[in-house]
């Protein structure tokens, strides 16, 4: 069966600054798994290191039972992860179309690369109506749209997506948590780091929870609603 | 008014010849953050690359049609440039990369004067300048004092299909949006499956095969080439990419034309003083900097290519 990810005993550090201690975590498949924690706990830089920008001190990563710890990231995009990174980091200076474009870097036919493209602007008919603008010119909403369509044109088997609600109205946060809900229904493991832990928790099925670098709660969704940890970081 | 159009037109070669060099500049700038300064040199190997292979052909071929010497001069002169280009970024300004930028820019320039002295050492008769072969057809057009020639029409035009073609590279094909979206972003690149280092080599490469093609020109153009011609070139090239907004491959090109452009109007401005051309051009540029300390083309100063 596929296993998406299991992180084990993974540190990271910038320079001297230890960042993460000993984190464990695996990912399910066709399911949502959600990370959780406090502006600063180390989700980005978790991400960072699953995808190989920042490679670990210590520790393994491994996909579907192959370690891809120290990995350049293209090649763990070649695995069949997505990214969609914190800030989402579109090409401003690129169109919406090539924006996407680039999300299909590695895929070879354009058969395919078409079709992905057509589902793409299915699934945002704003982004088909706006394929030739310089995507630095949309909408904040708009942009969210690229950096998500991006993320959705490797076909990947496991998306990894860091707060993609960030500075998006609740309508938009909304109408998010809907897409990326219908993203796992067809199929692919979702990773979600989230600060809007009511609406996360709603479609995730397991969770964890950062603090200072380390894991302090972990559990499925309704666990962790309930989880007093929780309760106090994020209810209080 | 028949010498000023023979400004203009001596005046558009150079334009061309430093275009491209800019265009290196403002390449690597745009994907690594860094002046390569020894850039300008990299044309001159290009030059002297075409020499020998020129030599070379006469020695075994002496009977080679002159397109075909043209054609192998400069396929040689890329070849050299591409090998030197790549090696340097590989294995001088990668490692460099997490270190500060005025490392890079200093270990560049000596990397430039490593490739001078090479030349002036080992090059047979180095420190002499060389004369380099009239390859192209001299007619030329006469009109009055006004003299077109043919061979520096040719040279013009394939710069400018040169210029269209790196273009088209960058524009339209799956490498250069690449590089473009390296530029722009480079862990973003990264995440959509970039192989950041090999986009950044082959950045190098078309940038060298560009300068190549300016070294060659150089040579058929002046008729002489000499180990430190790539010294003043480069800083032209340099001070172009900066005019036109340090990134911005138009920007560049049109800088290439400005600095040409100034330096013709110093020799016609000062017909007394032609020798005075240069620094007439440098300082307009420094002037120019003073007021547009960002490049002429208005652009945030975070955007490229
Ligand atoms: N490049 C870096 N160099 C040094 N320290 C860094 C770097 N990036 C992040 N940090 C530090 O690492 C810690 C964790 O940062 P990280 O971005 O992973 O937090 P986060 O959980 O994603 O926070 P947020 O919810 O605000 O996005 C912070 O203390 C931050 O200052
Ligand atoms: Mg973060």
């Amino acid at each position: 069966m596929f296993r998406p990810m299991q992180i084990e005993h993974l540190h990271v550090a910038y320079g001297n600054a230890c960042v993460l201690n000993d984190v464990n975590m695996e990912i399910g498949p066709k399911r949502i798994t959600c990370l959780l924690g406090a502006n600063g706990a180390g989700k980005s830089t978790l991400i960072r290191a699953l995808v190989g920008l920042t490679p670990p001190r210590r520790g393994s990563i491994f996909f579907d039972g192959e370690d891809i710890t120290r990995l350049a990231p293209h090649r763990v995009v070649a695995k069949g992860i997505s990214c969609i990174p914190e800030g989402r980091r579109i090409f401003s200076k690129m169109s919406v179309e090539e924006n996407l474009l680039m999300g299909a870097y590695q895929e070879k036919s354009r058969g395919e690369i078409k079709a992905r493209l057509d589902k793409v602007y299915d699934i945002f008919p704003r982004l088909a109506e706006r394929r030739g603008q310089l995507a630095g010119t949309m909408s904040g909403g708009e942009q969210a749209m690229v950096s998500i369509g991006r993320g959705l044109m490797p076909a990947p088997r496991l998306m990894i997506i860091d707060e993609p609600s960030l500075g998006l109205s609740p309508a938009l946060v909304k109408e998010n948590f809907r897409i990326i809900r219908s993203i796992c229904e067809t199929g692919t493991a979702v990773f979600l780091v989230e600060q809007n832990v009511r609406q996360t928790l709603a479609i995730a099925s397991y969770g964890y929870v950062l603090s200072q670098g380390r894991v302090i709660a972990q559990g499925t969704a309704e666990e962790l609603k309930s989880d007093s940890q929780v309760q106090k970081a994020y209810f209080g | 008014m028949e010498l000023f159009l023979q400004f203009c037109i001596n005046g558009l070669m150079l334009g061309m010849m430093y275009a491209l060099v800019a265009v290196g500049f403002t390449l690597f700038f745009g994907v690594l953050d860094v002046i390569v300064f020894s850039h300008g040199d990299t044309v001159m190997i290009g030059a002297f690359g075409g020499l020998s292979m020129y030599w070379w052909l006469g020695a075994v071929y002496p009977g080679l049609s002159l397109t075909w010497t043209v054609l192998w001069v400069f396929l040689a002169a890329a070849l050299a440039v591409t090998v030197v280009g790549t090696l340097v970024a590989r294995f001088l300004i990668m490692p460099l990369r997490k270190a500060p930028p005025l490392n890079t820019l200093l270990a560049t320039m000596m990397l430039g004067t490593v490739l001078r002295e090479a030349i002036r050492l080992f090059f047979p008769d180095g420190s002499n300048p060389k004369p380099f072969p009239h390859l192209l057809p001299e007619w030329s057009w006469q009109s009055g004092s006004l003299t077109l020639r043919f061979d520096n029409a040719l040279l013009f035009l394939s710069g400018a299909v040169m210029i269209v073609l790196v273009h088209l590279l960058i524009t339209r094909t799956r490498l250069g949006m690449a590089i473009r979206a390296v530029a722009q972003d480079e862990e973003a690149a990264q995440l959509m499956g970039v192989n950041f280092t090999m986009i950044v080599l082959a950045t190098f490469a078309l940038g060298s095969v560009v300068a190549a093609f300016a070294g060659v020109m150089n040579g058929l153009y002046y008729n002489e080439i000499n180990f430190g011609m790539g010294l003043l070139l480069g800083a032209i090239g340099f001070s172009a990419a900066v005019i036109g907004g340090l990134g911005n491959i138009y920007g560049a090109i049109l800088g290439g034309f400005i600095f040409a452009f100034l330096q013709t109007l110093g020799a016609v401005a000062l017909p007394f003083a032609s020798a005075y051309k240069d620094v007439f051009a440098f300082g307009s540029v420094i002037a120019l900097m003073a007021v547009r300390p960002t490049g002429l083309i208005a652009e945030p100063s975070s955007q490229r290519v």
